[in-house]
């Protein structure tokens, strides 16, 4: 990394990618740079004012910095106006991002207080900002220039107060509202300059979705937390595949504390789209993902029913014997002596475990969970298995140390931890039917491996309750001589991923035919068939109030899943299903009992 | 321990981890969006290759020849990954990654498509649980598009099941 926190350093950098610097948005000197260099217009701006405010920036100050622009100003001057600055100061700006000054009473404390004030007659904000926002748009790059906003003329005029300068929230969105509204749609964004934190940005990918490419340099972003309201995750800026965050303070943290790199893929992870960040390119792995529009139209889905049936254990391109010898010795020591498997993986070999504690509907429907025949389901607790490192990315995937720490190589590593997952005992000598085995040969570098998956159960013995899980195991030939071979392996695991999950009946993969509705037990002939095969949308914890989503993700994770189940089972908001699994133990068929027996006295705001 | 398999064993890098990690999220979110698109029978073939291995409920398909013939005949579908995971495979350079996704999906109309008149405890048209592992393998001969492209990767193979 050689990313420079003097935004004046950049001109030396020659990264041809830069689709930024094509569109003249990262210049060669940004600390040169102000609104005239593109938008045409004022001449004869002060150097010290701009030099002094880029100081600033620098440093680590509260976000609403304007009183030290306004300070250095008014010592340039006659000290006009400094009770306000002091005032100004004092106010911490709160977390609502209202960096209120005394701005109401137009007491002209202006910029640059070398200027006559000239008394204009104002339009309406929105007017005004409509004005600057025409005056910096150029429709022939689609590139939108709203750096050192404080700096124009157009604000100047009018006295207004730019976000980060004295602008509010609002102020900020009815700016990019304004530019959202743009034809063409912006491309090219700066805000360069501005003072701005992440609170003032949080409405920006609202309103410019769509953007390409994006400078938010010499700015105010603090932390983390308002990165995170600035760029949120993945859904925020969609198509955005450049941006400039150097000369915030959450950037220069980061290189203070020699951490780009774990900066750069957290934001990077943020926004999927993204390839250059800060000039550097993202490195990373693409797909040929598909296009916005086809090229050619195809059919819609609209089958009714499944092109084949469930086949029986798949096993191809290798001896079946192999496989079976394998995995019953696997699993024997699996469940009595698991050190015992240190020769089994490779030197290099990868294992993690993921816990989906979500409930299976149809397990959830027959009733598994309250069966007589299985008593001790009731018993079953997540905990263990999320306190000893549940890799579901789903889940940590936001958390770097996490997925590194979760993920164990080599046998020594990976037998020390599977020593202290839960005891378990797979009956792989029991009935057959209670597994499922699909393995057949893969490409391995120049080699190939044999890539085998099981489905099954076992018995969490502790507690005597039953969970299911899928394993997968990339295997390759056992090498002469290896410690493998001579404890007897014939087969080496290079990769195994174990996915733990809530019991789940073998019926799903009986061999035979399939349905995608259920049939109706009327004679045939007076069904008719519906009319659009679009499956319903699942229920979206993004349909709760906020209130209730920041409650619910306060929950542990089993607890969270139990109550986004009832709310979806019964159209409760989240507060309700929550009170209604808690009078019941948290025991989802109770709750569901007493959800039917009282919902005709529930009051309207229960639902959502 | 110093075991010598056929493999080289490679050291992997925290940054290969997160890589990994990052181009799983990225996979499994736009592979599941195209297949529940009304557009999957344009989109969901990119991800394939002519030799790569799938295999459906144990019934094997060819290439991406034979996605589309699968796809072809699928109902429409709604997936809700609950669970995915990701490892680079030592040995393999830029790294193969397998993926493994757990979760829940909808086919056709779902509860909603079903007759009136159907006895309790019916679990038809009901979302399934499936368990869906991923081969991802570099294809060297695709020409890259982005600036920090490690390489492009499509499905070497592809073997899911419905579980639950």
């Amino acid at each position: 990394m050689s990313l420079s926190t003097q935004p004046a350093a950049s001109g030396s950098k020659t990264i041809a990618s830069s689709a930024l610097r094509r569109a003249g948005l990262m210049d060669r000197d940004a600390t040169m740079r102000d609104g005239t260099d593109n938008a045409g217009g004022r001449k004869g701006r002060t150097r010290s004012g701009k030099a002094a405010r880029m100081l600033d920036i620098n440093r680590d100050k509260p976000s609403g910095s304007r009183p030290q622009t306004i300070r250095f100003s008014t010592s340039a001057t006659n000290g006009h106006s400094s009770q306000t600055a002091i005032r100004g100061a004092s106010s911490r700006p709160t977390l609502a991002g209202r960096i209120r000054r005394n701005a109401v009473s137009g007491d002209g404390e202006s910029s640059t207080p070398s200027r006559i004030p000239v008394k204009i007659m104002t339009p309406k904000p929105v007017e005004a900002w409509r004005e600057l926002v025409k005056k910096r748009w150029n429709p022939e790059t689609k590139f939108l220039n709203l750096d050192s906003m404080l700096e124009d003329e157009v604000v100047k005029k009018y006295n207004l107060n730019p976000p980060g300068n004295g602008g509010t929230g609002r102020d900020a969105a009815v700016i990019f509202k304004l530019a959202g509204q743009l034809k063409p749609e912006v491309e090219t964004l700066s805000l360069a300059n501005n003072k701005l934190t992440g609170m003032l940005l949080i409405q920006l990918g609202r309103y410019l979705p769509s953007l390409l490419n994006l400078s938010v340099q010499n700015n105010s972003i603090r932390d983390k937390k308002e990165l995170g309201m600035f760029i949120g995750t993945k859904d925020k800026f969609t198509k955005l595949r450049e941006l400039v965050l150097v000369g915030n303070p959450v950037h220069d943290a980061a290189l203070k504390h020699n951490d780009t790199a774990a900066f750069r893929a957290d934001v990077a992870r943020r926004i999927p789209t993204l390839q250059v960040l800060d000039q550097d390119p993202i490195t990373q792995i693409s797909f040929d993902a598909p296009q916005a529009t086809p090229l050619v139209s195809v059919a819609k889905p609209n089958a009714t029913t499944f092109p084949v049936e469930m086949g029986p254990a798949f096993v191809t391109g290798v001896d079946g014997s192999l496989v079976s010898n394998f995995l019953i010795r696997y699993f024997q020591a699996f469940d009595n002596q698991r050190d015992a498997l240190v020769f089994a993986y490779d030197g290099a070999a990868t294992f993690s475990f993921s816990a989906n504690t979500a409930i299976p509907t149809r397990a959830r429907i027959t009733g598994y969970h309250s069966s007589r025949e299985m008593p001790n389901q009731r018993k079953l607790e997540w905990g263990s298995w999320l306190e000893a490192g549940s890799r579901n990315l789903n889940r940590i995937g936001s958390d770097a140390n996490k997925t590194i720490s979760n993920l164990h190589i080599g046998g020594e590593q990976i037998v020390k931890v599977l020593t202290v997952l839960p005891p378990t005992r797979h009956d792989i000598n029991g009935p057959p039917e209670k597994f499922c085995l699909d393995a057949f040969p893969v490409p391995h570098g120049q080699n190939m491996g044999l890539l085998v998956t099981l489905h099954g159960q076992f018995t969490e013995v502790t507690s005597g309750g039953i969970r299911s899980f899928d394993r997968t195991m990339m295997l390759v030939p056992t090498a002469d001589g290896s410690g493998a071979k001579l404890n007897g392996w014939d087969v080496t695991i290079l990769s195994d991923q174990w996915i733990i999950r809530s019991y789940s009946s073998h019926e799903a993969w009986k061999p035979g035919p399939m349905l995608v509705q259920a049939e109706s037990t009327k004679p045939k002939g007076g069904i008719v068939s519906a009319p659009s095969p679009q499956p319903p949308q699942p229920f979206n914890v993004a349909s709760l109030p906020p209130d209730q989503q920041a409650a619910l993700a306060t929950l542990p994770e089993t607890r969270q899943n139990l109550v986004i189940q009832v709310c979806a089972q019964t159209n409760l908001n989240a507060k309700y299903a929550h009170d209604c699994l808690n009078g019941n133990e948290w025991d989802f068929n109770r709750a569901m009992a007493n959800f039917n027996n009282v919902k005709a006295s529930l009051p309207r705001d229960a639902f959502l | 321990m110093s075991t010598t398999t056929t493999t080289v064993t490679t050291n992997l890098t925290p940054s290969d981890i997160e890589i990994a990690t990052r181009a799983a999220d990225t996979f499994t979110r736009i592979y599941y969006t195209a297949y529940d698109a009304d557009t999957r029978l344009a989109d969901l073939p990119q991800f394939y290759r002519p030799t790569s291995s799938l295999t459906w409920n144990g019934k094997p398909f060819q290439g991406a020849e034979g996605l589309v013939q699968l796809v072809t005949q699928m109902p429409a579908t709604k997936h809700e990954v609950q669970s995915f995971d990701c490892h680079p495979i030592p040995g393999t350079s830029p790294p193969s990654l397998l993926i493994t996704v757990s979760g829940n999906v909808t086919h056709g109309l779902g509860p909603a498509g079903n007759p009136s008149d159907l006895p309790t405890r019916c679990i038809e048209g009901q979302p399934r649980v499936f368990s869906q592992t991923f081969l991802l393998v570099p294809d060297p001969t695709a020409p890259p598009t982005k600036p920090g492209e490690v390489a492009k990767y499509y499905v070497g193979a592809d073997a899911v099941r419905f579980v639950g």
